[in-house]
């Protein structure tokens, strides 16, 4: 299955998820119009996130994410792990 | 460097040529001030090209697209509607903090402006804005120890013709999200009569202030590599549609 988000972070950027999934999820890219740095990290966030199973809870989502960010360095500007946690959750439904 | 124009392919390629010459100690730190011929519209490192740009329209339009290296948004670059502008800088030149490194460069736009008469003011997280409404989206990356920050002034708004470009739906395109649009965003004719080299002029003058600078171009060395980035990298749907 395939699902697809968009969310606003409050004083953000729109950031958006398109997830796929079967028993455990296979696939996921986080879009938008935010800023990370260094900006190929995004693509470690996204594999981080392979692997869960789709009825994963959102702070689950979200510690994961914060994992990456702290053992990288990485810098988010006007998107959040929260936020991203969400939209990831938002689009598996 | 003074005002250029070239494609988009191009002009993002010569960004990151004189990032990897200024990394190399072979360029001095470099503003440079541009337009886009054919005008194009550039998107952020994170959105999806499919997403946001309505490819066929810009085919028959004969507007160019790209991926630039920056985060940020969608931006139509007419090529008599605006100026780009990059700053291509080791980092330990500017505020530690992004934020703060995005304030102090966009106070030279500002400065800018102001030889037009025109008061604008920064607004986290990277947009500058004049009465308010937006006149100025800025983007920034930094790579090896190299700040490269780019961004737009707008000269003229069609917002028509930016939302025939973009992929929004057609209910959207009202004359109401038209309006909306245009109250949200502006452009220094709407506050000057300044012709578009008079803008980059005022800039110039904005982002040089108090500091000691030669005109210069490219070296050969980095027009070449500029050329080998723009059609292995930025012309290529392998990175423009990675997303």
């Amino acid at each position: 299955m395939e699902g697809f988000a968009e969310y606003k972070v409050p004083e953000g950027k729109l950031v958006s998820a398109k997830v796929a999934y079967s028993e455990k999820i296979y696939s996921v890219q986080i879009l938008g119009d935010f800023f990370i740095h260094p900006e190929e990290s995004l693509s470690e966030i996204e594999q981080a996130l392979i692997g869960l199973s789709p009825g994963e809870e959102e702070d689950t989502i979200a510690e994961k994410i914060r994992a990456v960010i702290a053992s990288k360095g990485i810098e988010m500007i006007g998107v959040t792990p929260e936020a991203i946690a969400k939209v990831v959750r938002m689009a598996i439904g | 460097m003074g005002l250029e124009t070239h494609p988009a392919s191009m002009n993002m390629g010569i960004d990151e040529a004189i990032a990897e010459s200024v990394r190399n100690g072979a360029a001095a730190p470099t503003i440079r001030f541009y337009r886009w011929n054919p005008s194009a519209v550039s998107i952020g490192r994170f959105q999806s090209m499919r997403k946001e740009v309505n490819i066929d329209a810009c085919r028959q339009a004969g507007v160019d697209w790209v991926r630039r290296i920056t985060g940020g948004g969608a931006v139509y670059h007419d090529f008599n509607g605006e100026v780009t502008y990059s700053v291509i800088a080791p980092e330990d030149m500017f505020p530690k903090g992004i934020r703060e490194s995005y304030a102090f460069i966009c106070s030279w736009i500002t400065d800018g402006l102001k030889g037009l008469g025109i008061d604008s003011r920064f607004v986290p997280i990277n947009d500058i804005i004049a009465d308010g409404k937006k006149i100025s989206g800025n983007a920034q990356t930094r790579r090896n120890g190299i700040l490269l920050q780019h961004g737009t002034i707008l000269y003229d708004l069609d917002v028509k013709k930016m939302f025939s470009l973009l992929n929004v739906s057609k209910e959207k395109i009202s004359d109401k999200m038209i309006k909306g649009v245009e109250d949200r965003v502006t452009c220094v004719r709407r506050f000057s009569d300044a012709g578009i080299e008079q803008l980059y002029e005022s800039l110039m003058k904005g982002f040089t202030g108090g500091k000691e600078y030669d005109i210069g171009t490219l070296t050969e060395q980095e027009r070449k590599r500029a050329e080998e980035l723009s059609g292995s990298v930025y012309a290529s749907d392998g990175w423009n549609f990675s997303r």
